[in-house]
């Protein structure tokens, strides 16, 4: 019964993407990726995610060590408030930073547009913003995860000899916690790489500028179907380059054990 | 583990005879009235006057029920071929009926029950002074409907039609009607291309900018039951109340315009 089960389970996941495959057209796979909407998809997804996993980086490292090294008051509530856009839906990310960044009447908007003259939504930036938002909720978790695991005897031997917090982070910490790091990193991106309701919700469709791979693949799925699949495919083959890299992290625990 | 298996599918036999049997006499019963329920797809403009259509419908056939499923009329066409059970198809367009009469999901002549026009909407107060089509071109961010969607096809046809290029890379495409009008209501696009009955239920978070009828576009909506359906007699009255004296008058009040001599 439990195999039955199982099979199952299988074929709904196999079956989706057989499909996929099928529908492809394969003769003219290259002529399709290389149509101006293909290519401006593909490009902006690549720049945005990647933009996106910088700022996960930049902002979201330091927020791990302090959720798992500081003790404050409201600790877990802060956690929880990151970990919040890992859970809800993506559109309504996006309605809630439509309601702070939009021109008229957004919270920050309004200020950001008087003082620089920029605007996020409908922007590359908009895009960016919104991906940085799901998508740093992962690299937290993961490298917070990371950081409570090691040893912290090593941290606490280079202090001793001297070390200060800066080179102990950078030369100890940082290492130590590199497999945590990629593995958060890789997440965030991946996760950045599929994001939908929220890109288009606050930074709109606009071919070439905000109209990532998703929103290409929602738009053109009535009139332009392979433009649809090969785009499709193009996220399926990265997100298995992702599943594959990362399978260590994820498997390497449950190999180990089975030794 | 076998004769549970045997148990569970004399049960199941048992109770499809059973089903079979109550739905038929069922049936007979209720042979005159109209019954039971059908699933409409309707292009998102319909959605407002539908909904009230729909209401006072059911209210006037008791032991009616009308469920709806507004998206945009490319979408719909798409969802129909893939076989979702849908009893009537309300079209923004004849193009997307088309393709469903061809491909025989609808085998019946369609009842074109309203029309519809375009304009231009901007944020109320229109801060950026938005007179005519030509205004649009100076514009930071314009929204359209995609170009699959009737409201999109109209939109450039009006646009070509007036002689204005809009620059690509300042043009956000919404998936149906009522995405392309809340980018203008609640976002910070500056204008739009969108139904005059749109504009009308946006009520006060949007101003329309008239589109003159000289360079409007004239939309028609048909409406068909599906070959498919599985409540054919339902799905008929339905088509023909929206064509009665009252779905008229419920339509007009929503702003759509009556549809041409048939």
């Amino acid at each position: 019964m439990a195999v039955l089960l199982a099979l199952v389970a299988i074929a709904f996941f196999v079956l989706p993407l057989i499909a996929l495959l099928r529908r492809a057209p394969w003769s003219s796979l290259w002529d399709t990726l290389n149509e101006p909407v293909a290519r401006d998809a593909i490009r902006l997804s690549v720049e945005c995610s990647l933009w996106a996993t910088f700022f996960s980086l930049v902002f979201g490292v330091p927020l791990a060590y302090v959720l798992a090294r500081a003790r404050f008051p409201g600790r877990s509530l802060v956690r929880a408030l990151v970990v919040l856009p890992m859970v809800f839906p993506p559109v309504v990310g996006g309605v809630a930073l439509l309601y702070a960044f939009q021109r008229n009447n957004g919270l920050l908007g309004g200020l950001i547009y008087d003082l620089f003259g920029f605007q996020f939504t409908f922007s590359k930036w908009g895009a960016v913003l919104a991906e940085t938002f799901v998508a740093m909720p992962f690299l937290v978790i993961t490298v917070e995860a990371g950081l409570r695991s090691m040893d912290r005897r090593y941290e606490d031997a280079a202090a001793s000899l001297g070390a200060t917090r800066w080179t102990v982070f950078r030369r100890i910490t940082m290492p130590l916690i590199a497999p945590a790091l990629f593995a958060g990193a890789a997440l965030a991106w991946a996760r950045a790489l599929g994001e939908f309701g929220a890109t288009i919700t606050f930074a709109g469709n606009i071919q070439g500028r905000t109209q990532t791979t998703p929103l290409a693949v929602y738009i053109f799925l009535e009139s332009n179907p392979d433009v649809a699949v090969v785009l499709s495919l193009a996220l399926f083959a990265i997100s298995i380059i992702v599943l594959v890299s990362l399978r260590d992290h994820w498997f390497g625990g449950i190999r180990d054990a089975g030794r | 583990m076998r004769r549970a298996i045997r148990f569970w599918l004399v049960a199941l036999v048992l109770a499809s005879l059973g089903l079979v049997g109550a739905t038929g006499t069922a049936q007979a019963a209720k042979a005159k009235k109209v019954s039971g329920s059908i699933t409409v797809s309707a292009g998102a403009s319909l959605t407002e006057a539908f909904t009230q259509m729909g209401t006072d419908f059911q209210k006037a056939n008791p032991g009616t029920t009308v469920t709806f499923n507004f998206g945009s009329s490319a979408t719909l066409v798409q969802q129909i071929q893939g076989g979702a059970p849908v009893d009537v198809f309300a079209s923004a367009d004849g193009a997307n009926m088309q393709k469903v009469v061809s491909g025989g999901q609808v085998t019946v002549e369609p009842t074109v029950f309203a029309a519809n026009e375009l304009t231009i909407v901007v944020k109320k107060g229109n801060p950026k002074s938005v007179k005519s089509m030509a205004d649009l071109a100076k514009l930071d961010v314009v929204s359209l409907c995609a170009d699959t969607v009737p409201c999109g096809k109209y939109a450039q046809q009006a646009l070509t039609q007036a002689g204005v290029t809009l620059d690509p890379a300042k043009v956000t495409k919404g998936a149906d009607v009522k995405a392309t009008l809340s980018a203008v209501s609640a976002g910070d696009a500056d204008a739009a291309i969108v139904y005059t009955t749109d504009a009308k239920s946006a009520g006060s978070s949007v101003q329309a900018v008239r589109i003159p009828a000289w360079l409007n576009v004239y939309a028609i909506y048909p409406i068909a039951p599906l070959a498919a359906s599985s409540n054919q007699a339902l799905a008929k009255a339905w088509v023909k109340y929206t064509v009665s004296p009252a779905g008229q008058k419920t339509l007009q009040s929503y702003g759509f315009l009556p549809p041409p001599l048939q």
